[in-house]
């Protein structure tokens, strides 16, 4: 069974945002939620490097694992989702996820949170499958039109890779090949430190 | 002058008794609701199946990505 991911190849990633504003318009996302965002390490200095992070669907999530109602679910192409009908805008996934990826609307009384919106893969919710109350609660479900998310197939210099997690790893193994080094690897730095050129 | 419950030889149900047979009661009546099992939720099958498929649009972005 196939597993869906997401990789970000650092070293092709130019910081355009145009993942950020494809999520956006693709699942109507509301004002003060971005899905995704592009996040920039050494901003300006040599080695700069950009990353367009969201929600990395863990295989064993720590927003699931603290929800005290229960809301999400995995689906079997591991997708990490949730019901907003069960969501209470506790905040504990926020705090337990260590991609900040779950956000809130602001938008109840009295200061508080609303429900929890976070990137789906682009494969909607529990509701039924391209139902209109799917895509007011949760966005386009591109997954089951047999297409992918939309900030990866958007992505001009194809940085962003989405899909079958076997099948991106080796599209970008056979890119470090070509390239003769894998730098745009996380955490090539911490674990070869500087002995290693980029 | 008014009487009072403590009266003898009279049925006292004063205040005090009269509370505690209604906590008793509440406690009662409330103990079926609160033994209920917890049940996590179940997304169903429907909602958690696979959804992804190798349609030809997504191999084309497969291929694209190659090159």
């Amino acid at each position: 069974m196939a597993r869906m991911k997401f990789l970000c190849d650092a070293d092709r990633c130019i910081e355009c945002n145009a993942c950020v504003t494809a999520c956006k318009n693709e699942n109507e996302v509301p004002w003060g939620v971005n899905r995704r965002r592009v996040v920039t390490i050494n901003d300006g200095k040599p080695g700069e490097r950009s990353i367009s992070m969201a929600c990395m669907h863990c295989t064993d999530a720590p927003c699931m694992a603290v929800c005290p109602v229960d809301c999400f679910y995995n689906t079997a192409d591991g997708v990490v989702l949730h019901n907003k009908d069960l969501c209470i805008g506790c905040g504990y996934c926020f705090y337990a996820c260590p991609f900040g990826a779950p956000q809130y609307p602001k938008v109840g009384n009295f200061g508080s949170r609303g429900k929890m919106d976070k990137c789906t893969y682009c494969s909607g919710g529990p509701e039924a499958d391209l139902s209109p109350a799917e895509f007011q609660k949760y966005g386009s479900n591109r997954l089951a039109e047999g297409k992918l998310p939309l900030c990866a197939e958007m992505c001009s210099t194809k940085s962003l890779l989405a899909g079958d997690g076997d099948i991106i790893a080796q599209i970008y193994k056979e890119r470090v090949v070509k390239r003769g080094y894998g730098s745009g690897a996380w955490g090539w730095q911490t674990a070869y430190k500087e002995t290693i050129a980029i | 002058m008014s009487k009072t419950t403590n009266e003898p030889g009279k049925p006292a149900v004063d205040r005090r008794s009269f509370f505690k047979a209604l906590g008793a009661g509440a406690t009662l009546a409330a103990t079926p609701a609160m033994v209920t099992p917890a049940a996590a939720v179940d997304p169903g099958k429907e909602e958690s199946k696979a959804r992804y498929r190798e349609s030809e649009h997504v191999k084309d972005f497969y291929r694209v990505n190659r090159y």
